[in-house]
């Protein structure tokens, strides 16, 4: 920032109040957990900033019989708390729950983790990709829906003019599974990530996040299983044909090179499905 | 820009950038210097202080999202003259520190943990603290201390941080 320059920084009460600042070329700030380590990145912070906090519809979960909707500034700690015990839902509340240590948990929020869209091991992208969640942003233009897959891939040019609000999810699992691998047991980033779902109709879907720049379904893999029965949900065989399906490159990174990440596939494929037959949908 | 908070206790007025992180005020205009940055990315949780009661990194909170929040660092928790907090007195009891450097952050941390989860079992202790690196102490001792901790507050019928049960 230039010196003498002063910092512009609204704390938003309302959407119109954070969209106003949006138009001026204020930047997002949620938790700060990304944003605040920019300058060790060599990249200075944004001269003028929005804060979500105090908007109170971007910080609540509404759970409904048939839908969720989460708002954007609901940090990880208050999703996992909402959703615990959610039938359908473990995957999201164990990536809520597993995600960088306590200290981030309670401060990093659901928009800031699918908005990082330079950062790789977003644990909540592929817990969101299997609930196959519809993103709403607030655009110069008006609302906007958006499913995730899109969103992830569209996001670094859709962000230039909009601000996510919500994530909305239909209650169709009946059980979901986050499989994540990180050199240590905790508090480092994941090498690679794994998560599943079993929808009503006793479908798979599996998405990986991490290995790739962007998290995405692994549709191969979801069509070979689905060619056998539903009652055929097995951790060895579902291992075989990730092995088989394994359509990832690797991203080389700092904790680990392109061909592990990939390589290391199958056997989270497999704790993955273990997981999934030992939750109440399908135990 | 202004920004008004509590500062153990009392009020505290910053002027200047709101995006300063708070561990920067803490130390350098309030020499407040228990709370400690070491690697500024979130990562070690030496720079753990409670906010509105909530134990998080003060290296990644901007200044502007304490308008209005109490903060709570290691000097307000006990200010050394009067009894220490008794998560502190069972650190000492167990010579659980060495260098200290991890300390007052591993104390904020796990004294908002014990205060939340009177009941936890040793895994769970462990997992509280998976936030705060330490490179001295191996961590055993500490997850004693923190049992022990869990464990008189339950025999004395009081939930720790003072709240009677
Ligand atoms: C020590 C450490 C460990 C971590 N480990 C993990 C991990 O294991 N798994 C993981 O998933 N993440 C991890 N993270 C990464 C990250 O901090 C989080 O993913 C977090 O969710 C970011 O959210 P935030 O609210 O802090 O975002 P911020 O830093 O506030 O924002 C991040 C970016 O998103 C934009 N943004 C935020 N909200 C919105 C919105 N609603 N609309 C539009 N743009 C928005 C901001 O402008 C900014 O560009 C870790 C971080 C740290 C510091
Ligand atoms: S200095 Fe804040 S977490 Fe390390
Ligand atoms: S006692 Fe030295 S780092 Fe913990």
């Amino acid at each position: 920032m230039a010196p003498g320059v002063e910092r512009s920084f609204t704390a938003a009460s309302t959407l119109e109040e954070a969209m106003a600042a949006r138009r001026q070329g204020a930047a997002v700030l949620a938790g700060g957990t990304c944003m605040m380590r920019d300058p060790r990145r060599g990249i200075d912070l944004p001269e003028a900033v929005v804060a979500l906090h105090r908007i109170p519809a971007l910080s609540k979960v509404e759970i409904e019989p048939d839908h969720v909707v989460i708002g954007a500034a609901v940090t990880h700690v208050v999703l996992g708390r909402a959703l615990h015990g959610a039938a359908g839902f473990e995957g999201l509340v164990a990536a809520a729950q597993g995600a960088a240590n306590p200290g981030i948990r309670r401060v990093a929020t659901v928009g800031g983790n699918l908005c990082a869209f330079d950062f790789a091991a977003a644990d909540l992208s592929p817990a969101l990709l299997v609930c196959e969640a519809t993103v709403e942003l607030e655009t110069f233009k008006g609302p906007k829906l958006l499913g995730i897959s899109d969103f992830l891939k569209d996001r670094h040019t859709l962000l230039t003019e909009a601000i996510v609000t919500r994530i909305h999810l239909r209650r169709d699992l009946i059980a979901s599974a986050h499989i994540r691998l990180p050199l240590r047991k905790a508090g480092d980033y994941p090498v690679a990530i794994v998560s599943l779902a079993v929808d009503k109709d006793k479908r798979c879907r599996i998405a990986v996040g991490s290995v790739e720049p962007v998290a995405r379904r692994w549709t191969a893999l979801e069509q070979a299983m689905a060619a056998g029965p539903p009652s055929a949900l097995d951790p060895e065989r579902a291992a075989g044909f990730a092995l088989e399906h394994n359509d990832f490159q690797g991203r080389d990174g700092r904790e680990a090179e392109g061909w592990y990440r990939r390589q290391v596939l199958p056997p989270l494929v497999k704790r993955g499905v273990a997981a999934l037959l030992k939750t109440e949908g399908l135990a | 820009m202004t920004v008004t908070f509590q500062l153990n206790g009392e009020d505290c007025r910053f002027h200047g950038d709101p995006m300063t992180p708070l561990v920067d005020i803490l130390r350098q205009e309030r020499f407040l210097t228990g709370t400690k940055a070491v690697c500024r990315e979130g990562f070690c949780g030496a720079c753990t202080v409670h906010v509105d009661d909530e134990a998080v990194p003060s290296c990644l909170k901007p200044v502007g999202l304490v308008e209005g929040c109490a903060v709570t660092t290691i000097e307000g928790l006990s200010s050394g003259n009067q009894a220490l907090h008794p998560l502190q007195a069972n650190l000492e009891a167990a010579d659980a520190v060495q260098c200290g450097m991890c300390f007052p952050g591993m104390v904020m941390s796990l004294s908002a943990f014990v205060r939340d989860n009177p009941h936890a079992s040793r895994p769970e202790i462990k997992a509280a603290m998976v936030g705060n690196i330490c490179r001295c102490t191996g961590y055993e001792r500490i997850v004693d201390a923190v049992a022990d901790c869990l464990d008189q507050a339950r025999k004395a019928g009081q939930l720790v941080g003072g709240i009677n049960v």
